[in-house]
C-alpha cells in the first residue's frame, strides 16, 4: 500500500468527517506501546468484521 | 507466479514468462463463486499486472481489509467498480468477490531479448468476473435472500416491500406449478423445490444481478427463433 493513500494521525484528528470514536482510539493508544496497541488494533478489527458478518450474514 | 506478502492475486489472465519470451496463457480456476472480501477501498486504477512494465494492461483495486492490505487484480474490476450498482468511492467499505469467468479473446505476443515482438496469436481464455460494491448491497441482499428462503413468507406483502424481488417469486411460482404437474413422488417434488429456492437464494447473497419481470415480446420471440446459433468452439465453457 502507497503511504499517500492513507491518512496519518494528525491528519485524522483535524478531519471534521473521522468519527469521534477514531480519534479517542487514536488518542488511546498514542500512550501505548506501538507494537502492543496495532496488534490489539488488529484483534479489534477481524473482531469487528466478525460481527459485521455475522449481522449482516455476509459470506 | 510471485506473491506478496501483502496481496491476494485475483486474475483469470496472467502472462507467463520462459526464457526471455513472454506470452498471454490461460489460468482456469475451478472456482466460480469466491467468499466475499470485506475491507476498505483505499485505490484502485488501471496498471500493468502487478505494477511490471513487460506486463499486460490490467486493472487493480486496493483495500484494507482487517487483515491488512489486499490488492485484486482483474481487467473487470474496472466495470464492476464503475457499473455496479453502489458505485464504490475510496474510503468507502465495501465487498468484493469473484461472479464468474466470460470467455475472452487474449493476443499472445512473442519478443525478443530487446522486447521487439516478432509474434502474435490469439487464444480464447476466461476471464473473471467480479462483483464490487458497498458493503450495505450484500447486506441487503442477504436480507432479500431470507425472505425468499423463508416459504412462510407472505409473498404479496414481501414483493410490495421488495418489487425487485417480484420475478424471483413468480420463478419460484413457475417451479411449484412445474413440479404439480410433472413430479409424482411428493418427496422428490420438495426436494426439487428446495434446491431451486436455495439456488436463487444463493444467486441473489451472491449479489448477482436480480432477474428483471419481462413480458414477451411476440416480435421479439420471432426474432430470435429465426437467429442462427454461433457455432460452439473448443474453449467454450460447457455451461
Amino acid at each position: 500500500m502507497s503511504a499517500a493513500s492513507l491518512p496519518t494521525s494528525h491528519e485524522i484528528l483535524a478531519d471534521p468527517q473521522a468519527s469521534e470514536w477514531l480519534k479517542w482510539a487514536l488518542k488511546s493508544a498514542a500512550d501505548r506501546d506501538p507494537i502492543d496497541a496495532l496488534n490489539d488494533a488488529l484483534v479489534l478489527a477481524a473482531t469487528l468484521e466478525e460481527r459485521l458478518r455475522r449481522e449482516f450474514d455476509l459470506r | 507466479m510471485n506473491k506478496r506478502p501483502d496481496e491476494t492475486v485475483g486474475v483469470g489472465i496472467e502472462s507467463t514468462a520462459v526464457g526471455s519470451t513472454r506470452f498471454a496463457t490461460r489460468q482456469i480456476r475451478p472456482r466460480r463463486g469466491g467468499s466475499l472480501l470485506v475491507g476498505r477501498l483505499t485505490e484502485h486504477g488501471r496498471a500493468n499486472y502487478q505494477f511490471r512494465t513487460d506486463e499486460n494492461a490490467s486493472y487493480y483495486v486496493r483495500l484494507l481489509t482487517s487483515r491488512g492490505a489486499k490488492t485484486l487484480w482483474g481487467k473487470d474490476l474496472e466495470r464492476a467498480l464503475n457499473s455496479g450498482e453502489t458505485r464504490p468511492k475510496v474510503g468507502d467499505l465495501i465487498g468484493a468477490r469473484r461472479a464468474g469467468r466470460e470467455t475472452v479473446t487474449v493476443t499472445a505476443r512473442r519478443r525478443v531479448a530487446d522486447g521487439r515482438i516478432v509474434a502474435e496469436e490469439a487464444h480464447y481464455a476466461h476471464r473473471t468476473r467480479w462483483i464490487v460494491e458497498k458493503v450495505q448491497f450484500f447486506a441487503e441482499r442477504a436480507r432479500l435472500a431470507r425472505r425468499l428462503r423463508d416459504e412462510q413468507v407472505d409473498v404479496r406483502e414481501t414483493v410490495r416491500a421488495h418489487p425487485e424481488l417480484k420475478s424471483s417469486f413468480l420463478s419460484v411460482r413457475a417451479a411449484q406449478d412445474f413440479a404439480a404437474r410433472r413430479i409424482a413422488d411428493p418427496k422428490d417434488r420438495e426436494r426439487f423445490l428446495s434446491l431451486m429456492r436455495e439456488a436463487m437464494a444463493a444467486s441473489i447473497q451472491k449479489g448477482e444481478p436480480l432477474p428483471a419481470v419481462r413480458l414477451r415480446d411476440p416480435l421479439r420471440t420471432e426474432e430470435v427463433s429465426t437467429a442462427k446459433p454461433r457455432p460452439l468452439r473448443p474453449d467454450d465453457p460447457t455451461r
